[in-house]
């Protein structure tokens, strides 16, 4: 590291404002993992993901010789750059990501990997991992928050049988929400309502749209008929019916994936979409059950550079203390909030740009006061 | 003015030169444009903005009045200065082309050209020879400003003055200036100038002539231009907003050497109003409105009332005057970045990145309603004060509004406000008649107007009527980036700088129309004759389908 004992770039720039305690760390790129870089980064300043992380590191670095798995892999990466003597650097993720490729052969390769594919596949690791220990540890403190979110009885719900519910991890707790997918027969109109969740939202995208529009487009109602129809319980037969998904409990950390890839069977392959697709700093969401002015804030963006699915990059914006940053794998500068923009996308297709939002990352905000 | 490329003007598959209204068609009339090569800009840094300036056949007796600007020595160290400095009022007064070598460098400058020298009176009356009178589009892209007559079909520009080093990003037309200047600019260096339009139009060059400069070099504020204003009024006095939350009023013609000093902003949350110690001082005043952008700001049209929108998604509507925050209110989440007053002065249309265009009242002090249709940011709103309510009975009460959005989903939308039906519903079922509301404090807003000088909570949708558009209209490829309601037309532009003009419809062709386009719900409510034909019926048409609209956001779950 050149580093050495001069005050680094981003230190002047930021000079008295340097918020305190922090670290900004760029991360070494080991050949075509900019896309677990840009992620990491998003995740680290996520805060209650980075204070439950760091944690359980303290929790655990006395247990002994524990085996090593992702988990253990990321609390060491993220207490590294925590408690780094300095402010600004450069930290080299290898046993995190040879971890990661140990794990799962998908990203063993040096091909250009998915970012969003990548992140989900971190969030469900971690949570299985954090029940399994869960698991073992019988009086950790409960899901209690299970029981508060129930429905007021305005829809009828399919009965989802006496099914135990999985461990409430913290991973769950901050990412997970609830979707709930209503069908109404339109025959005796009965609605059906079946509930799954998430841990990411993945949301089709239109040229020239904004988030606030494709995520109302994804709670539209769709007619299910002809070849598609819907098997009503009490019709007891195929009947047409209409289809709506809702969020019906919005998740602390909502992660909204949009679906820049597509594939495109004229051409056989998959194809980046650069649609324009501008993203609020705030945001609430129109299509929730409940609480529908409970108000997010945009705090990490990765975002995809390059104009098609099989090579180009991964970087991060991310906010931290009221100031943008800019994560670009070794490399972290200060950016102006009003450059989050030229991350929209193109209006036109064959844009010179290819710097497009790929994941937010939005936080609630009313958990806060 | 060749155009030297056609790629930043493909041909636009899918757009409709017309639009339908229940009132008849909007036709598309012309389509003003630019040189795309000019375009060096970084992508997305700077957006089109649209003026639209009235000249009036000038009477050769100006008044003695515009102090010529004392050109301070100090000028000339300023890199934006030295454009000017080959201004010299020769060129100015140079008739009929004959200055067709009018290479601006500043060897050539015989005369000793004082900096922004030859402003105001002693050029208009010889200028006001020409014959220049006419409506002129003034538009903004990459690091030029553009002047189009707006009544012709020549899609290019009359005028091209380029700024080097910094983008033009707004700019603002007074047709009352009691002497030349009357356009003011707003650079992306903070940097302002006003000019005469007339004189601009006279000059060959490529250069600003005979320019006013303010805050130069940023040297009292060094963000952003990011909205200009004439003070109605006002005497010649501007206010100009930067996108560090600060709005400064500046006397035109005053020369602004004088260091302002102005207070440094303790608490960057709060207004602060502060006038400069010095008599000298050019900012006289520096409103701190809020942290983050002004987006932009509007008069009222008798000038009492200013309202500004900014980052901060907060709508405030200033007592110009007294200095004083009279009432305001946030977005429904987001930015704000665009305001426009009713004619009678008693709303304010806001919309911004909540995808909203939401109505604000200035007697209930809150919003009274918003409109639900654009698929991203409103970029652009205007109240149509051309348009004639159908069921005015001429006492000068509006009843019923027609106004216009444009967003980023680059369509243009329009519609009518019926301000009784809000009120009724508003004001006599704040609950939506629903038990099932009346927990939490979302209630509140229909109990009580809130006191004078206070900011309103973001309004929580189930609260708000919801308006629908009478007309979605896609107009460009780009995201647009404004609107401007003419008597005879609806001007738009994109962010690009692309513009087009759209004919209010005809009273003798509605009927064709409605029989040759197939039929369709607008066609069978334009009837007979015209502008009448969309009264009584089509517009309770209107009127009821916004009552269903209102009804289902009170009975939504």
């Amino acid at each position: 590291m050149v580093m050495g004992a001069t005050v680094s770039k981003l230190e002047k720039a930021l000079g008295e404002q340097f918020p305190e305690g922090e670290r900004y760390f760029g991360l070494e790129n080991f050949g075509n993992t900019c896309y677990c870089n840009s992620v990491l980064q998003a995740l680290y300043f996520c805060i209650p993901f980075r204070e439950q992380l760091l944690e359980y590191y303290s929790n655990n670095k006395n247990v002994g010789e524990a085996e090593e798995n992702l988990l253990t892999c990321l609390a060491d990466l993220f207490n590294q750059i925590n408690s780094s003597k300095k402010k600004t650097g450069v930290i080299a993720p290898k046993r995190f990501v040879q971890r990661v490729k140990k794990q799962n052969e998908l990203f063993r390769s040096y091909m250009h990997q998915d970012a969003h594919e990548f992140l989900n596949f971190l969030l469900n690791e971690l949570a299985e991992i954090l029940e399994k220990e869960g698991n073992d540890v019988k009086d950790s403190p409960g899901p209690s928050s299970q029981t508060e979110m129930n429905v007021n009885g305005t829809v009828h719900l399919q009965d989802n049988g006496p099914k135990k519910e999985p461990l409430l991890t913290w991973i769950h707790k901050s990412f997970q929400g609830i979707l709930t997918n209503e069908t109404k027969c339109l025959r005796c109109e009965t609605v059906t309502a079946r509930d799954e969740t998430f841990l990411d939202l993945s949301i089709d995208i239109e040229q020239n749209s904004s988030i606030t529009s494709c995520l109302k487009n994804f709670s539209s109602t769709e007619t299910l008929n002809a070849e598609d129809k819907f098997f009503c319980d009490k019709c007891c037969s195929l009947q047409e019916a209409q289809k709506r998904m809702k969020i019906k409990k919005p998740p602390s950390i909502l992660v909204i994936h949009l679906k820049r890839f597509k594939y495109i069977e004229q051409l056989g392959r998959y194809k980046k979409l650069s649609y324009r697709v501008v993203f609020p700093l705030e945001l609430k969401l129109s299509n929730t059950v409940e609480n529908a002015d409970s108000e997010y804030s945009l705090f990490a963006v990765v975002v995809h550079v390059g104009s098609g699915p099989n090579h180009g990059h991964y970087i991060s914006l991310v906010k931290s203390h009221n100031h943008w940053l800019f994560f670009d794998d070794e490399n972290v500068e200060m950016m102006d909030e009003s450059n989050v923009q030229t991350f929209f996308g193109s209006a036109q297709e064959y844009s010179s740009n290819t710097d497009h939002g790929y994941i937010l990352f939005y936080e609630n905000l009313d958990g806060r006061n | 003015m060749a155009s030297p490329s056609s790629s930043m003007n493909p041909p636009s598959p899918g757009l409709k030169t017309y639009f339908k209204t229940p009132e008849g068609r909007y036709k598309l009339q012309y389509e003003k444009t630019h040189p795309a090569g000019l375009l060096h800009y970084s992508h997305g840094k700077s957006v089109s903005q649209l003026t639209i300036a009235h000249l009036e056949e000038k009477q050769a007796s100006q008044g003695p009045s515009a102090p010529s600007p004392p050109s301070s020595s100090s000028v000339v160290k300023s890199a934006a200065a030295r454009l000017f400095v080959g201004v010299n009022g020769s060129k100015t007064f140079s008739h009929g082309g004959t200055n067709g070598g009018s290479k601006l460098a500043s060897g050539t400058n015989k005369f000793g050209g004082t900096f922004g020298a030859s402003t105001g009176s002693s050029s208009s009356p010889a200028v006001a020879n020409y014959d220049v009178k006419g409506a002129y589009l003034v538009f903004n892209a990459g690091d030029t400003l553009f002047i189009s007559d707006l009544n012709s079909q020549d899609k290019d520009p009359i005028k091209a003055i380029h700024f080097s080093g910094s983008n033009p990003l707004c700019h603002a037309f007074d047709s009352e200036a009691k002497d030349g200047h009357d356009l003011l600019i707003g650079l992306q260096s903070g940097d302002i100038y006003t000019v005469s339009l007339r004189q601009q139009l006279h000059d060959l060059g490529k250069r600003l002539v005979g320019a006013q400069h303010y805050n130069k070099d940023g040297a009292i504020n060094n963000s952003r231009c990011s909205c200009v204003a004439w003070v109605p009024d006002g005497n010649g006095i501007f206010i100009v907003a930067h996108a560090d939350g600060n709005l400064y009023v500046y006397e035109k013609n005053k020369d602004g050497a004088a260091d302002p000093s102005f207070p440094v902003i303790k608490d960057p949350t709060q207004v602060t109003v502060a006038h400069a110690r010095s008599s000298k001082s050019n900012p006289i005043i520096r409103w701190h409105i809020c942290q983050g952008s002004i987006n932009s700001m509007s008069f009222s049209a008798d000038g009492v009332y200013l309202a500004t929108v900014g980052r901060d998604g907060y709508l405030r509507v200033f007592e110009y005057s007294k200095e004083k925050l009279f009432c305001g209110g946030k977005s429904y989440y987001g930015a704000l970045l665009c305001c426009a007053w009713s004619p009678d002065g008693k709303y304010i249309l806001i919309g911004g990145e909540d995808d909203l265009v939401q109505i604000w009242s200035m007697e209930d002090r809150k919003i009274v309603a918003w409109g639900e249709g654009h698929n991203s940011w409103v970029s652009g709103v205007a109240f149509d004060s051309y348009w004639l309510a159908p069921s005015s009975d001429g006492s000068g009460e509006y009843s019923m509004y027609r106004f216009g959005s444009v967003g980023q989903d680059t369509q243009l939308l329009l519609w009518d406000l019926e301000i009784d039906e809000i009120a009724v519903t508003a004001r006599y079922h704040p609950h939506g008649g629903s038990p099932t509301y009346s927990r939490g404090s979302t209630s509140a807003h229909w109990e009580s107007v809130p006191p004078v000088g206070t900011l309103q909570p973001p309004p929580s949708m189930r609260d708000v009527p919801k308006l629908s558009p009478l007309a979605v209209h896609r107009v460009h490829v780009e995201p647009l980036s404004g609107l401007i309601f003419t008597k005879e037309s609806i001007v738009t532009i994109c962010r690009d700088g692309h513009i087009k003009i759209w004919a209010r419809p005809r009273a003798d062709d509605d009927n064709s129309d409605a029989n040759s386009e197939a039929g369709g719900i607008v066609a069978a409510h334009a009837s007979k004759d015209g502008r009448h034909a969309a009264a009584a019926p089509s517009a309770r048409a209107n009127g009821s389908g916004f009552k269903q609209q209102t009804a289902s956001a009170f009975a939504r779950n």
